[in-house]
C-alpha cells in the first residue's frame, strides 16, 4: 500500500517496494514505498533501529536495495554504475550527526573541499565558499579550524559544505543529534531557509520538539516499514495518542 | 583544465600528506631504500659476473684448429672457405707455422721456452671465432672430421669447461631473476602495508571525499603520487649509497680474489640509476594502488 500523499509537484525521490536485508540477516526495510516531490521537506522519524539510517544510506547509495527500485531524479540508484556514483553525489548535499569535517583543514578549506573534488577553478570556489559561509552565518571564520568552533558552528560548516555546490536535494542524518536545543533550533531554521529556496530536504531525526514545532511532512518508520506518512504531521501519531488517552 | 586542476590538487595533497605523516612516510622510504639497495647490489653483482662471464665466453668461443704439417694449402683454404660460409662462424683466420712460431716467441710468458726450441714444432692453425657459445661443440666436431686436421692434437676446444660455463651462466641468470622476483614481492607487500597504515589514518578524509562526489581516481591519485614520491626518494638514497660504495667494493674484491677479473664499470651507473628510479617509482605506485584500493572503492 502506498501511503504517500498525492502531491502535484514533480517527484524527485521514489521508493518502489524497497526491501533491504543485510548480510547478517537483519531485515532493515520491508516493502517501503515513498514518493518525495520536488521542494518537499520530509522528516524521517522512528525509534532507533527502525530503518531510518538504512533509508538514508540507500538514498546516498552507500547501500543497494535487496529488492525493489529507488529512483532519484529519474535515475535508478540500484542500477547505477560505480563510475556514475560520484556524479550523482554531486547533485546531493549531505549533512551528518558527526559533522564529518576534516580537522586539519580550515573552515574555508573544508567547504572548498566539496568543490575541489569536482575540479572547479579557484575563482569560482572563492565566490561560492564566501556565499555558503555567509548563508550559514560564518563569514569571518574562514581561517579557523573545526576544533576551535562550537558543535553548532561545526554543523553550520557541514551545512555550508553541503550547500556550496547548489544541490537540488539535501539529505541529513540526525543533524541536530549532537546539539543543544537552542542550537538545534538555529540549525533547523537554516534548513528551512534552504528548503524555502527550492531544495528538497530529507531529514532523519529523533528531535521530537522540532518536528512538532515545524509541522512538516512526517514519515514514521517502524520495524523497517512505513507506519505513517502525514503531510503536516507530528513526531508521534495524534490518533494513537488520542486512542491512548481514550483508554 | 579540470585534469590539470585535479593533478595540481593531487600533487599538493600528496606533498602535504608526505610531510604531515612524516613518521609513516619515513618508514616507507627506509623500507623501500633497503629493498632497492638489495636490488641494486643484485644488479651490480649480476653485472660484474656477466662481465667476467663475457670475458670467459670470448675466450672459449674462439678455438684453434691445428693443421697437420702434410696438409696441402689448397685443402686448408678450401676448409677455411667452408667455415667462412657457415652461419655459426663469425671469423676465420689462417695462421701459418711461421706466424704461429713468431706469435709464440713474442709472448713474454714463453721467453724461456722459446730459447730452447729447435726448428718449428708448432702447427699451422685456423683460428675460428664462433658466434654462439652453444655452437662451439658442433664446429669442433666438424673440424675433427676434416682430413687436414692434426690427428694428435686436433683442436684446443675444452668441451667440459664450456658446458660448465654455460650451466653456470644459466644458473646465475635464474638466481638473479629469482632474487629479483622475491625482492619485488616483498617490497610491494611492505609498501602496500605502509601505505595502508597511512590510508587508515586518513580514512575519514577519504570517506568525506567520496561523500562529496570525488571519483575513485581523484581519491586514489594523491596516494599513488605519494607512493611514487616515496619510491623515487628511496631510489635516490639507495643509488647514492651504491654509487659511493661500488668502486671501493670492487677494488677490495679484486685485491682479495685475484682469479676473478672483476672491474669497475662507470657506464653501468646510468643504467643502474634508471632501473632503480623506475623500479622505486613503480614499487611505490603499485604498493599505494593496492594499499588504498579497499578504502577507495565506492
Amino acid at each position: 500500500m502506498v501511503l504517500t500523499p498525492d502531491f502535484t509537484a514533480r517527484p524527485v525521490i521514489s521508493f518502489q517496494h524497497v526491501w533491504k536485508r543485510y548480510p547478517t540477516g537483519t531485515e532493515a526495510l520491508r516493502d517501503v514505498n515513498l514518493v518525495v516531490p520536488e521542494g518537499d521537506f520530509v522528516f524521517l522519524v522512528g525509534p532507533s533501529g527502525a530503518g531510518k539510517s538504512t533509508l538514508v544510506r540507500l538514498l546516498i547509495r552507500e547501500e543497494k536495495p535487496t529488492k525493489g527500485k529507488i529512483f532519484v531524479e529519474g535515475i535508478e540508484l540500484g542500477r547505477m554504475k560505480r563510475r556514475q556514483l560520484p556524479f550523482y553525489r554531486r547533485k546531493v548535499g549531505l549533512v551528518f550527526q558527526d559533522f564529518k569535517l576534516l580537522p586539519n583543514l580550515t573552515i574555508y578549506e573544508n567547504v572548498a573541499f566539496a568543490l575541489r573534488v569536482h575540479g572547479q577553478p579557484d575563482s569560482f570556489i572563492r565566490t561560492r565558499v564566501a556565499e555558503a559561509l555567509d548563508t550559514v552565518g560564518l563569514s569571518g571564520k574562514e581561517l579557523t579550524y573545526p576544533a576551535n568552533l562550537s558543535g553548532g558552528e561545526q554543523q553550520r560548516v557541514a551545512i555550508a559544505r553541503a550547500l556550496v555546490h547548489a544541490p537540488s536535494m539535501i539529505i541529513a542524518d540526525e543533524p541536530t543529534g549532537n546539539l543543544d536545543p537552542a542550537t538545534a533550533w538555529e540549525i533547523m531554521q537554516l534548513f528551512m531557509r534552504i528548503n524555502a529556496r527550492g531544495a528538497t530536504v530529507v531529514m532523519a531525526t529523533h528531535n521530537r520538539e522540532i518536528v512538532d514545532l515545524l509541522r512538516r511532512r512526517v514519515v514514521a518508520i517502524d520495524a523497517g516499514q512505513i507506519a505513517r506518512d502525514d503531510r503536516s504531521g507530528r513526531y508521534h501519531d495524534d490518533s494513537s495518542k488520542s486512542q491512548i488517552r481514550a483508554q | 583544465m579540470t585534469i590539470l586542476r585535479n593533478l595540481r590538487f593531487a600533487l599538493n595533497s600528496a606533498w602535504q600528506s608526505f610531510w604531515r605523516n612524516l613518521a609513516v612516510s619515513l618508514a616507507a622510504v627506509v623500507s623501500i631504500t633497503l629493498i632497492l639497495i638489495l636490488a641494486g647490489v643484485n644488479l651490480l653483482v649480476g653485472h660484474a659476473f656477466s662481465q667476467v662471464l663475457d670475458g670467459f665466453r670470448d675466450k672459449v668461443s674462439e678455438m684453434s684448429i691445428n693443421v697437420a704439417d702434410d696438409t696441402p694449402l689448397t685443402s686448408v683454404y678450401a676448409f677455411k672457405q667452408e667455415l667462412q660460409g657457415d652461419s655459426r662462424v663469425a671469423t676465420v683466420r689462417f695462421v701459418t707455422k711461421e706466424e704461429a712460431l713468431a706469435e709464440f716467441v713474442r709472448d713474454p710468458n714463453n721467453a724461456v721456452l722459446s730459447q730452447q726450441i729447435q726448428g718449428n714444432p708448432l702447427d699451422a692453425k685456423l683460428e675460428v671465432r664462433v658466434r654462439s657459445l652453444n655452437d662451439v661443440a658442433a664446429i669442433d666436431s666438424m673440424a675433427r672430421q676434416w682430413p687436414g686436421v692434426d690427428p694428435t692434437d686436433p683442436t684446443n676446444y675444452q668441451g667440459e669447461f664450456v658446458t660448465r660455463m654455460l650451466q653456470l651462466s644459466q644458473w646465475l641468470g635464474l638466481a638473479g631473476i629469482g632474487l629479483m622476483a622475491i625482492l619485488v614481492v616483498v617490497s610491494v607487500v611492505i609498501v602496500m602495508n605502509t601505505i595502508r597504515t597511512a590510508v587508515y589514518h586518513r580514512r575519514k578524509e577519504i570517506e568525506v571525499m567520496k561523500l562529496v562526489g570525488a571519483t575513485e581516481w581523484f581519491v586514489r591519485g594523491p596516494f599513488v603520487l605519494e607512493g611514487i614520491m616515496t619510491g623515487v626518494i628511496a631510489a635516490a638514497i639507495a643509488l647514492s649509497l651504491l654509487v659511493i660504495s661500488y668502486p671501493p667494493a670492487v677494488s677490495r674484491f679484486s685485491a682479495d680474489i685475484t682469479f676473478i677479473p672483476l672491474t669497475y664499470d662507470p657506464t653501468f651507473i646510468s643504467s643502474l640509476a634508471r632501473d632503480l628510479l623506475v623500479g622505486g617509482a613503480l614499487l611505490g605506485a603499485l604498493g599505494s594502488y593496492i594499499g588504498v584500493r579497499r578504502f577507495v572503492r565506492l
